[in-house]
């Protein structure tokens, strides 16, 4: 094919005017890439319509300006950013960006901090829990506290009861022999009708681990022993076996768990019944 | 500033390059569409519409089918052709020609603009009457040539051949200038 008869039928600029077929425009831009004179007498031709346009024009008015700007005006993108009121000396260069790359920039945003936010929350979740399980094992421990209160309170209500209710012979036992426990004292209460012993212990050394201290209610038919006396409860009433009959009480030191008879070299404490 | 970059801004929604863009381009776009709309009114209103819709479309300009101005220009004149032929322009207007043309402008307005028509005249100058009467009805009465071929009874190589040796013409008058 001829590229000057080509150039010649007219059919380029045809082609600027927009009047080819869609078949022929893609002839042209084929030849065009292919023969580099079709495509500067394109650009030439293309020139020429432009400077005569140019020429052949008048300046629309500013109106018309004005109105196709204040058209577009939502459009434009926004990337004049208001002026800080510090001058920050080292300004990060402003990267424009297309309208979809700031939603995809802002949702990731979100993003992070969505997942901050939900490890932050997970983390005081955690702690919040961990306090929670303390508290209920602190709250455990109060109850069964309370609960041994409790205990200890009727069992001394009960006893005090017993006391008020009953008729106790009050019988004082001090230091007899022993010379360390020259200071010793222990008192008995006991209700003869209701046969019931019990020990307030006043003063008493503690013993070592192999000894105990044992109740001796002494009759007619010699020493009874009617149970181990715990030197630690002061001032508290420790109840005994039952007594029906007693001239008197003694204490006695004695081997751990108590003996059938007194150990009477070991004789700390002795109470007449009067 | 070249055209891709003149591209990529306005496919940025760039205000900067769309004021480039107007300040290059709206005279060149406006004349192509008021040589066909007589009246200056509705010239101004189809160069608006076509200027948003060039901004609007400027996603779907592909760079391999042609160069922008091409593109642009094509956009005004099918506007201007299709406002034309809408029945808002009485048949009167149709009967445009240079003549009414440079006449509108030397006695509508200003010196400025005179000077602008004289422009014209000098440019036409050493047209044949052939090739004045090819450019009268293609840029100044929007025609199509294959309309003209019909209207006019010559065929179309000669409508062709004859738009070629007219541009021919106004590129050596141009040049001058």
């Amino acid at each position: 094919m001829n590229i000057q008869d080509y150039i010649a039928s007219g059919k380029l600029e045809l082609f600027l005017l927009g009047e080819l077929t869609e078949r022929e425009r893609e002839e042209v831009l084929a030849l065009a890439k292919a023969h580099p004179e079709i495509q500067q007498e394109l650009d030439a031709l293309e020139d020429t319509m432009l400077s005569f346009d140019q020429a052949s024009a008048v300046t629309p008015s500013a109106k018309v300006k004005d109105r196709i700007f204040a058209s577009l005006e939502d459009e434009f993108a926004k990337d004049e950013i208001p002026a800080a009121p510090q001058a920050s000396p080292a300004e990060a260069p402003t990267v424009k960006l297309s309208p979809w790359k700031s939603f995809a920039v802002a949702a990731s945003l979100v993003a992070v901090l969505a997942s901050a936010a939900a490890i932050y929350f997970a983390g005081k979740f955690y702690d919040s829990e961990e306090k929670f399980i303390a508290l209920l094992q602190d709250q455990q421990v109060m109850a069964g506290n309370l609960n041994q209160v409790r205990l200890d309170f009727e069992e001394s209500d009960s006893r005090l009861e017993r006391l008020l209710s009953g008729d106790f012979k009050k019988v004082e036992m001090k230091g007899e022999s022993l010379a360390m426990q020259k200071d010793a004292r222990v008192d008995v209460l006991w209700d003869q009708e209701a046969q019931e012993v019990f020990v307030a212990v006043n003063t008493l050394n503690l013993l070592s681990s192999e000894f105990d201290y044992q109740l001796w209610a002494i009759g007619k038919d010699g020493p009874v022993g009617i149970g181990l006396v715990d030197p630690g409860e002061k001032f508290t009433l420790q109840q005994m076996q039952a007594v029906a009959e007693a001239g008197a009480f003694a204490i006695t030191i004695e081997p751990k768990g108590g003996s059938q008879s007194p150990t009477l070299d070991k004789l700390v404490v002795l109470g007449e019944v009067s | 500033m070249q055209e891709d970059e003149l591209i990529a801004g306005l496919r940025g929604k760039d205000r900067k390059t769309t004021e480039y863009l107007y300040e290059k381009y709206s005279r060149a776009l406006f004349g192509v569409i008021s040589r066909i709309i007589y009246d200056h009114d509705i010239a101004e209103e189809v160069f608006h519409d076509a200027f948003l819709k060039i901004i609007h479309k400027i996603d779907f300009y592909d760079e391999s089918k042609g160069r922008l101005y091409t593109w642009m220009s094509n956009i005004c004149r099918n506007a201007a052709i299709d406002k034309l032929r809408s029945k808002e322009i009485s048949q009167s207007t149709k009967t445009n020609t240079i003549d009414d043309f440079v006449y509108g402008l030397e006695s509508n307005s200003g010196t400025m603009e005179k000077i602008e028509a004289i422009g014209v005249k000098e440019l036409m100058v050493d047209l044949s009457d052939d090739q004045r009467f090819i450019i009268e009805y293609i840029y100044f009465k929007g025609y199509t040539h294959s309309e003209i071929a019909e209207e006019f009874d010559i065929p179309l190589g000669t409508v062709k051949s004859r738009v070629r040796a007219a541009l021919q013409v106004l590129k050596k008058n141009l040049d001058s200038i």
